[in-house]
């Protein structure tokens, strides 16, 4: 019988540079008996793909890898590449142009975005931020939100769009967009901000920890005596600001229960700011949702490769034009060609954090093994801006609930949001609809 | 989505049940917002009904858009958006679509005449001040706030997430959210802050300015100071129950077994997290008040000002009048606006303001192909925006016109920048003032705006065109129809001609045409800057022919001459775009149609006096927007 070890016999050892601390480990000593936690993340691409080289020909089981996904090659047996998923809200509906907003705000929310440039911005509430309301306090970050491009700072962004749109997947509220951190040494000091050190400052954390606690008594109570006295849209930016205060208190709480070992990564090191080379930010990025999954600092994960109609030049794969203005390629095959490049560059970064996923061992299986992880675009192809048969793929088998290594065709106009439903089903939210749903979505099992 | 059209007889019918009923309204009208157009056969109103009438006429009009139901209201508040909208349309030749009958020129002009006449009857004694939800800080007010509060400047705000921006800036109090995440970076923001503070003898001085002695109780003491910090740091007096509560605090942490500093350090943190500090509150009028307008207090003026014109809170001076009681004094608020203007602060102006009405923060993150543009540098990007900022606040530092930042002979350049434009003569990194060469005028024809409007691999003539009917002449196309058919390009494409040539043949179709033809006539103006701003005569074998045809007739050939045809022709739409943009900016909401009064009163003004800078802020800081608050 395996003897279970504390972290500390890990850090001995194994030496520092391995010191992460393994949640299998961790669940060992605490004699868990269930499943392993269940990890969900959405990856967004921008500005659809060149649909030719993405979409296989053959579906079910031994489905061919196009061009596009060949990187993925050796992950083919976690995949379910799914075809027909549509995401209705993405299209103008009578609101114009403005597709490029409109399609990442729907992206995981499933509604459509009222059109504003900034008086009432709404959409609805993304599914990560479903299941974070539901499943959120059980880890100290009840989710993250990661991006490489921070929001525009001047001009309109897409056609009497607000900004926020287009550079927001995860919505809190249908009025609050989360913030995505872009910087990995941000990341980094969220994530292990209550590091592990010498006693006297961890004893110094502790006290910091009751001061930030009377603090947020405090400005709660601020922010309550205020509300009474506002109007209506005003007291809406209060309840924002109550709910932060909500998430920062459960934070604290859950940091309290674990022991100081657990809670920082003694040897990984923090990264000095946001890397000039896109491939390393976006690498950079994985590496962080990858450790925050591993360490149980939260289940639920976003990320934004860029902002939708991102213009982004790709000269790393010989791209030096700009992805949006390419990605209206009006059926030029060089301008094919090079958004094909661009969408094989995005799905080679997929590739790997699928790698590090899988190479590290939790219980009976790896990492991926216990995630279900959405990549795709809100947009089918660039150039007709429409939305329905998106590039999706969804990766790990969520503690063997999906049959992977297939490509599932579903019905034309299957709602996106049948999918999310599905999801959160299995991460144990179980809701009726969301956004434009039908139903559950069948064919993830066999 | 098109309704089916009505038979005309019935639309006959239609219009003149409706002359009953104006007859009717008209003569029992004496007040003078109500609709009292004369006679009925009006020449502008029966074309507006000629060529608008099919579509926009009775229930299930196009777009929503039904003149008869306009027409028929005696008062002209509840339209003055689609009426300001029709004008618009009407003027720029946008409607009626290509697909119906024209009207004439002189049509035209009688219709747009007859809508402004309508819109003129607006009574602009009624105070209109519009909505402004509360503000929180955005990460740029936080830097300087803080700097200014506890007198460290160390910008623990860059670490915040994007702010974001709502109407082209990011001060807007609608789209200010407030995620989580950022939550946990002003806890941690605070306490860094304040760490910081008790370390620097200097500034903790500031702020523990007293200590307990025979004189003065401890309690006493901790009071003062408290009073001091909340109240700069909540830019109002604080009230009593406030610092009680602050008060308590630290007597807990004391209890809890903090020492005497740390227990003030959480006085002070709680204080910087308040929603008092991190918003700029403002409270609605009473929810009996008849008008639901209130007068904004002194100390709310003194934020505004401070705001608008420095991103950071009032300084000793602002509080003082305030507490006098004498910001609401018009004169007094002008002299302020000045002074203000004059202070190195307003530098925050430049930086924030200028940058974001010009797009220049996009400068930041373009990329041009390095083998088409080796010039371009991360060194000669932060020129160009240099450039742009110092032409700005030339003319706000020496109260010029605004019309010169259309018409400039000059500019500022450092040696790299000149090189840049062919200048001669200039060293060193050092900007300085020098006459442009003839074929500049204005920042629009600065390398930072012919950059961030172009391509990473060519110049944008649409994209150029549309950024001066959006940026410039405050007239935005509207946007294209959902299945436009983008440009051909790419090998191959060149076979079907120069940029100029594709560009016409894509927009053969009438549909494009008609907001095509107005925006590519003012990109191709510029096409003499390639897509990094350089003086070029030709784009690869081609020619450039930068000539063209404004509305009108009015014909321009080269940069230089499409720039002083638009300050000439176009001024008013300058001016009124530009006030727009600073308005949007000085209260932090959209502009509403219901502004027009205030747009109209500060455009006399502007004309007034010379297009001068800071008439235009004066009459900003003095309009009933900047000065009131409304419930709706």
């Amino acid at each position: 019988m395996n003897r279970p070890i504390s972290r500390r016999t890990v850090l001995r050892g194994l030496g520092a540079a391995l010191a992460l601390p393994s949640l299998e480990a961790m669940r060992a000593a605490q004699g868990a008996a269930s499943a392993p936690p269940l990890r969900m993340a959405f990856l967004f691409v921008p500005n659809g793909v060149n649909v030719e080289h993405w979409f296989p020909r053959r579906t079910g089981f031994a489905f061919d890898l196009p061009q596009t996904l060949q990187p993925l090659a050796r992950f083919q047996d976690d995949l379910l590449v799914i075809s027909g998923l549509t995401h209705n809200g993405g299209r103008p509906n009578g609101d114009g142009p403005g597709d490029h907003a409109r399609c990442a705000s729907v992206f995981l929310t499933g509604a459509q975005p009222r059109k504003t440039s900034g008086a009432g911005i709404r959409v609805g509430v993304s599914v990560d931020q479903i299941a974070a309301k539901h499943k959120g306090s059980r880890t100290p970050l009840p989710s993250l939100e990661l991006g490489c491009e921070p929001g525009r700072s001047s001009g309109n962004c897409d056609s009497g769009y607000s900004c926020a749109y287009s550079s927001s997947i995860s919505w809190a509220t249908p009025s609050t967009p989360l913030g995505k951190e872009v910087n990995p040494r941000l990341v980094f000091e969220r994530l292990f901000s209550q590091g592990t050190g010498s006693s006297e400052r961890r004893q110094r954390r502790g006290l910091q920890a009751e001061f930030q606690k009377s603090i947020l008594d405090f400005v709660a109570e601020d922010a309550r005596r205020l509300g009474r006295r506002l109007g209506p849209a005003d007291r809406r930016k209060l309840d924002e600001y109550l709910e932060g205060v909500r998430t920062v208190e459960q934070r604290i709480a859950k940091l309290e229960e674990r022991t100081v070992e657990e809670q920082g990564p003694a040897a990984l090191a923090k990264p000095p700011g946001i890397p000039s080379d896109y491939g390393e930010h976006l690498r950079l990025m994985a590496d962080m949702m990858v450790t925050a999954f591993q360490s149980d600092l939260t289940r639920i994960a976003t990320f934004m490769f860029a902002n939708a109609g991102s213009n982004r030049s790709y000269r790393m794969v010989g791209v030096p034009e700009g992805h949006h203005s390419l990605s209206h390629h009006g059926n030029n095959s060089a301008k094919l060609a090079k958004i094909a490049q661009i969408n094989r560059f995005h799905v080679q970064q997929f590739a790997y954090l699928l790698e590090r996923l899988r190479a590290i061992p939790e219980e009976d299986g790896t990492l991926l093994d216990h995630c279900m992880i959405v990549y795709g675009s809100g947009i089918h192809d660039g150039n007709r801006h429409n939305n329905e048969n998106l590039p999706i793929i969804l990766a790990g088998r969520a503690n063997g609930t999906i049959d992977t290594g297939r490509h599932l065709r579903v019905p034309r106009e299957t709602p996106m949001t049948n999918l999310f439903l599905s999801m959160l089903d299995r991460f144990g939210v179980s809701i009726d609809w969301m956004g434009d749903s039908t139903g559950r979505l069948s064919g993830l099992t066999l | 989505m098109t309704s089916p059209r009505r038979p005309s007889a019935w639309r006959i019918s239609l219009t003149a049940g409706w002359l009953v009923a104006a007859t009717l309204l008209c003569g029992f009208s004496a007040s003078s917002s109500t609709f009292a157009d004369g006679p009925a056969e009006s020449p502008g109103r029966r074309l507006l009904e000629r060529f608008c009438g099919d579509c926009h006429f009775g229930e299930g009009s196009e777009g929503g858009l039904d003149f008869e139901k306009m027409m028929a209201s005696p008062k002209v508040d509840p339209f003055i958006g689609p009426w300001e909208k029709s004008y618009n349309m009407v003027r720029a030749a946008l409607m009626p679509p290509a697909s119906e009958d024209q009207p004439t020129p002189r049509q035209r002009r009688e219709i747009a005449a007859w809508i402004d006449a309508r819109l003129r009857q607006l009574d602009c004694t009624v105070k209109r001040p519009g909505r402004v939800t509360i503000r929180r800080l955005n990460r740029t007010e936080y830097n300087r706030t803080i700097a200014d509060l506890v007198g460290i400047d160390f910008h623990p705000a860059d670490d915040f997430p994007a702010d974001d921006v709502g109407y082209g800036f990011d001060n807007i109090g609608d789209v200010l959210t407030l995620p989580p995440m950022l939550m946990e970076k002003y806890l941690r923001a605070a306490e860094e802050i304040v760490r910081r503070t008790m370390e620097d003898p200097q500034a903790r001085r500031r702020i523990v300015f007293c200590r307990p002695g025979p004189e003065l109780s401890p309690e006493e003491c901790l009071k003062r100071i408290l009073r001091r910090f909340a109240t700069r740091a909540y830019r109002r007096p604080v009230r009593d129950d406030e610092l009680q509560r602050l008060v308590e605090l630290v007597q807990r942490a004391r209890k809890g077994g903090a020492t005497p500093k740390d227990a003030l350090s959480v006085a002070l943190q709680a204080v910087l997290v308040s929603p008092h500090f991190l918003f700029r509150v403002e409270r609605d009028p009473p929810a009996d008040d008849p008008d639901g307008i209130r007068p904004l207090n002194d100390y709310e003026i003194a934020s505004r000002l401070s705001y608008f014109l420095w991103s950071t809170m009032p300084d000793e001076r602002l509080f003082e009048l305030a507490s006098q009681g004498k910001l609401r004094d018009r004169d007094t608020l002008k002299k302020e606006a000045r002074r203000m203007l004059a202070d190195p602060r307003a530098e925050a102006l430049v930086q924030n303001f200028a940058s974001q009405w010009l797009t220049l923060g996009r400068l930041e993150r373009v990329e041009r192909d390095p083998e088409r543009f080796p010039a371009f540098s991360d060194q000669l990007r932060r020129d160009m925006l240099e450039e742009t900022l110092a032409l700005f606040r030339y003319v706000m530092r020496d109260d010029r016109s605004i019309l010169e930042f259309l018409t400039a002979d000059y500019t500022f350049v450092n040696e790299r920048l000149a090189r840049h434009y062919g200048i001669e003569g200039v060293r060193g990194d050092v900007f300085r003032k020098v006459a442009l060469p003839p074929q500049r005028r204005g920042v629009v024809t600065h390398a930072s705006i012919l950059t961030v409007t172009s391509n990473p691999t060519r110049t944008s003539p649409v994209s150029r065109g549309k950024w001066l009917m959006e940026t410039i002449l405050g007239t935005p196309p509207p946007p294209p129809p959902g299945d436009a058919a983008p440009l051909a390009e790419g090998k191959g494409a060149e076979l079907l001609g120069s940029l100029r040539e594709r560009l016409e043949q894509h927009r053969a179709d009438p549909e494009c045409a008609t907001c095509h033809k107005q925006m590519d006539v003012l990109g191709f103006g510029l096409e003499n800057f390639d897509a990094i701003g350089s003086w070029r005569a030709k784009d690869g074998r081609f020619p450039i022919d930068a000539s063209g045809e404004l509305p009108g007739g009015i014909r321009f050939s080269g940069p230089s001459e499409l720039m002083m045809v638009l300050a000439e022709a176009r001024r008013d739409d300058f001016c009124r775009g530009f006030t727009r943009k600073m308005l949007t900016y000085a209260l932090g909401r959209g502009v509403v149609p219901e502004d027009r009064c205030t747009l109209e009163r500060i455009r006399v003004e502007l004309e007034r006096s010379g297009y001068r800078f800071s008439r235009l802020v004066e009459a900003i800081v003095t309009s009933d927007p900047f000065l009131y608050r409304a419930a709706k």
